[in-house]
């Protein structure tokens, strides 16, 4: 049971050949291919027209009054309790997620401060970060603890976004009664998770405050770490 | 730069110095892409007229910060997004129908040439838009963004703050699913 199932070669290659991604050289490979696969000729013609059909899909219409409607809106000052909102928001960033039932309970929790720069990931910053520091916010790193109660478990970890759904980057270390915990440095963002028992049982976080249907018979938690003067965005 | 940013880029610069004028051409540039994001993402109906113009007033007070360290489309975009999740999270998904919103977006002609290939377009085009309403919430925005807005994957990881490959494994799956679910009109007869 796993969130982000890794795609086949096979998929994997007509999904770069649609975002046309393949070199000349595999382009053609891929193209003979085609002539000889019927079955995968028809899953790239039904994409293909998928995107080409996508692509033509009517915009909607502005609305005349629309531009006029932002701008009156943008005019009118702040209720005062939102200004106050905005404020006890603004300093922090506070979340906490318990996951599993009675056997599993999951707490995350997010702390954010500039001086825990140095425990990111290698992962470059993503943009987003930095545009929602253009809104004058500032990017600042986040730290996700992940806290599951799992007594009896040989092993847990978590996978989700944040590590490419791969158990083995992010593994929790055993701490008292049955508690296992990791920090892990994140970017502001939407992560979708789950945790690992054993190397095999995945569990989604049934208390998440959301979850998603992957459409593919699984739920994973989601989580979303936002930095914390965005919430005024 | 390319010549819209330019153009945004001058524009931003006059709207920070207080020419409403200038936000307001801002606005009017970028309206029809954020209103169709908004669209797509809620649903059509005036709720997704109300998240764009929200998007665009909280972009309004953000902007004395904004240093063009990205695009401001970009920017904008995700400023979209953000506001499309707050709204769907504060109401629970399911809820959604498009026969009953779609009175309240006029939407543009299709060009097409002829009764039964208008026909065919819209068919089509309403069980796209159907299956679109139907994925799950994090392939919709990724599609949304890459086959309907157009856009490369380096500016979607921009805009929802998610690593590349993770938006093209989301962008995969809602191909796929999407896929399954026009499945049935393949096997009709046109």
């Amino acid at each position: 049971m796993r969130g982000e199932t890794p795609m086949a070669d096979a998929e994997r290659l007509v999904q770069r050949f649609l975002d046309r991604e393949l070199s000349a050289e595999e382009c053609m490979d891929f193209v003979v291919r085609l002539g000889r696969d019927e079955a995968l000729r028809a899953r790239v013609i039904a994409v293909e027209r998928l995107v080409l059909e996508a692509s033509r899909l009517p915009r909607p219409v502005v609305p005349d009054d629309f531009v006029s409607g932002v701008l009156s809106r943008a005019a009118r000052p702040e209720p005062a309790w939102r200004r106050l909102l905005a404020v006890l928001r603004a300093p922090r960033t506070l979340q906490w997620n318990l996951a599993g039932a009675a056997a599993a309970v999951a707490l995350v929790v997010l702390v954010v401060g500039g001086g825990l720069a140095g425990l990111r990931t290698g992962r470059p910053a993503p943009e987003a970060a930095r545009a929602v520091a253009d809104g004058g916010s500032g990017a600042t790193p986040v730290l996700v603890r992940l806290v599951v109660v799992q007594p009896g478990a040989m092993t847990v970890a978590a996978a989700g976004d944040f590590n490419g759904w791969d158990p083995g980057q992010t593994p929790l270390e055993p701490v008292s009664n049955g508690a296992w915990t990791v920090t892990v440095p994140l970017e502001p963002g939407r992560y979708e998770y789950m945790f690992v028992v054993d190397g095999e049982e995945w569990i989604v976080d049934p208390f998440a405050v959301e979850q998603s249907d992957d459409g593919f018979g699984s739920r994973n938690a989601v989580l979303e770490v936002r930095p914390p003067a965005e919430t005024s965005l | 730069m390319e010549p819209e940013a330019a153009d945004d880029a001058a524009l931003v610069q006059a709207a920070q110095q207080g020419n409403a004028e200038a936000f307001g051409a801002l606005v009017s540039r970028h309206a029809r892409s954020i209103l169709s994001v908004t669209t797509r993402m809620l649903g059509p109906g005036a709720d997704a007229e109300d998240v764009a113009q929200e998007a665009f007033v909280a972009a309004f007070k953000a902007l004395p910060g904004f240093q063009g360290g990205s695009k401001f489309s970009t920017w904008l975009y995700r400023i979209a997004v953000n506001r499309c999740t707050d709204w769907l999270r504060a109401r629970r998904p399911g809820t959604f129908s498009i026969d009953a919103a779609a009175d309240g977006v006029a939407w543009e002609p299709a060009d097409d040439d002829t009764p039964h290939s208008e026909l065919e377009q819209a068919e089509l085009a309403w069980e796209i838009e159907r299956g679109i309403q139907d994925l799950p919430h994090l392939y919709r925005e990724s599609f949304v963004l890459r086959h309907i807005e157009g856009l490369g994957y380096e500016e979607m990881s921009a805009i929802l703050g998610v690593h590349r490959d993770t938006l093209k494994m989301r962008v995969y799956k809602a191909r796929t699913l999407l896929c399954r679910s026009l499945a049935h009109l393949e096997e009709a007869p046109r």
